[in-house]
């Protein structure tokens, strides 16, 4: 083996390190939603390990998780190649996992933004798409706990 | 640059109040001899700085107040004459002039005068008008707009399963009031929602905005094969996913023609957790003008109203006229 080719190899090798240890969730499935890629973050918060999910459908694993609504929310990414997104605003979480801060934490559950990406193989078409899940907890919980008290600011306000 | 218009019929008065603006002050100067020709150059927007004579032939400067009236332009009128009756004075402040000067006026009166009613700041405000696209880059900008349009409205189209009747896009430069306004509408307004979206790639940033009126919801849930309930949080979710479909195509549209690849932040729900009028006053210190393109949708059949606007920063126009350069040629 030329030492080219294994440069690329070893290059390759802390590349999917990375993916790995990176602390965002990045989850790939097929046009049929099985389960491609499944990183440690998905992992370390699910407690399912790649080779519990990989090939397997997203539904079956996550019941919660509904299939229409999810269906039509990830269509136009694998037709029109935009990218689709859920913010905690709307729903607080796609997976229920547990607070990354289980102690000091106040939410019981972790508050999520989802995007979701086409990836177009090198066929040119988008047989796969690429969900990355971040952890929203601490915004989530500033912003609310900023809003209660702007609530009781005005209650004060109003009785002074 | 603020243009001044001096009208009056005699060429020595003319010069003398040429000279009597302040020497500083930066200003294209035009001239008019009788109020016909001012109100021409008016309508040409040459003088957003009226300085009018009131006895004259053809049109003298009552008429001339009265035509500016009625024709609702913009101008800031301050009348120089040599009639100094009191009812004379009274009558061009009825009629909208912003003071009264006497002949022969001097370097000092003028300039207080101008002073007093904020007009020598107005060339700062004024100044990004000139400056206006020129129709070549316009025309440019507006094509690839169509073009991405085009690509995205079949999309849209096919995805949906709908007739997109393709706007035709506007493309202005406008300025941090303009959006203020727009947006501030947006806030006080219930009737519509809008979410916004950052950008960037290759030196080039920007934000879309995507504003659907409410009225629209319950068509775009039939269109989107929504059969439950269209709850509060239901119809965010749909503006969301509309935003989301429109800024994706539009934005990837653009890009590709520009060759150049685009990152989109997570959409923010506007109005909603936070105030407009915060949010971009915040912001009010950093820019003063934006390339806007506005493109306001509709889909045959249904009442869906969706306005989109791309907003490009001031510091993203050179490198995408240089991207642009290619098409402007000849």
């Amino acid at each position: 083996m030329s030492n080219n080719a294994l440069d690329e190899i070893l290059e390759f090798h802390w590349m999917m390190d990375m993916l790995q240890t990176v602390d965002v969730g990045i989850v790939v499935f097929d046009r049929d939603y099985n389960l491609k890629v499944w990183n440690g973050f998905m992992e370390a918060h699910s407690g399912l390990l790649p080779s519990d999910v990989r090939d397997k459908s997203l539904f079956s694993l996550f019941p919660d998780i509904k299939e229409d609504w999810f269906r039509k929310k990830t269509k136009p990414v694998f037709e029109l190649r935009t990218r689709a997104f859920i913010t905690w605003e709307q729903r607080p979480y796609l997976f229920k996992f547990r607070n990354y801060r289980p102690i000091t934490g106040t939410e019981p559950f972790m508050y999520q933004n989802v995007a979701f990406s086409a990836l177009v193989s090198a066929t040119g078409t988008v047989d796969n798409v690429c969900m990355m899940v971040y952890d929203m907890s601490d915004a989530a919980t500033a912003k609310k706990q900023l809003l209660a008290l702007q609530v009781e600011q005005s209650e004060k306000n109003e009785k002074a | 640059m603020l243009s001044v218009l001096i009208c009056d019929d005699s060429l020595v008065a003319r010069k003398q109040v040429a000279k009597c603006l302040p020497q500083d002050w930066e200003v294209n100067v035009h001239f008019a001899k009788h109020g016909e020709e001012a109100l021409q150059a008016l309508c040409e927007g040459k003088g957003q700085v009226l300085l009018l004579d009131l006895n004259m032939p053809v049109m003298d400067g009552y008429q001339t107040l009265e035509a500016i009236q009625k024709q609702q332009l913009l101008t800031k009128t301050i009348v120089i004459s040599g009639d100094i009756q009191p009812e004379a004075k009274a009558r061009v402040l009825g009629l909208g002039a912003s003071d009264f000067i006497q002949k022969p006026v001097n370097a000092e009166e003028l300039t207080k005068v101008l002073q007093k009613h904020n007009v020598l700041e107005l060339a700062e405000e004024l100044a990004p008008e000139p400056e206006e696209l020129p129709e070549i880059v316009r025309d440019c900008y507006q094509e690839v707009t169509n073009v991405a349009m085009g690509q995205a409205g079949d999309h849209l189209a096919r995805l949906m399963g709908v007739f997109v009747k393709l706007p035709v896009p506007n493309v202005n430069l406008i300025e941090v009031s303009e959006l203020h306004m727009m947006l501030s509408d947006v806030d006080s307004n219930e009737q519509t929602s809008a979410v916004c979206q950052g950008f960037l790639g290759d030196g080039v940033s920007g934000e879309a905005l995507c504003v659907l009126s409410d009225s629209s919801f319950g068509d775009v849930a039939k269109i989107l094969n929504i059969t439950e309930d269209v709850d509060d949080e239901l119809q965010l979710e749909m503006l969301m996913d509309v935003a989301s479909i429109l800024i994706g195509t539009c934005l990837s549209g653009i890009a590709k023609q520009l060759d150049m690849n685009f990152r989109q932040g997570h959409p923010v729900v506007l109005g909603q957790h936070q105030s407009v009028q915060e949010l971009i006053q915040a912001n009010k210190g950093t820019w003063r003008k934006t390339l806007a393109i506005e493109l306001s949708y509709g889909l045959e059949g249904y009442h869906v109203q969706c306005d989109l606007v791309i907003l490009f920063t001031e510091d993203s126009m050179d490198t995408l006229n240089s991207k642009l350069s290619h098409l402007m040629e000849d």
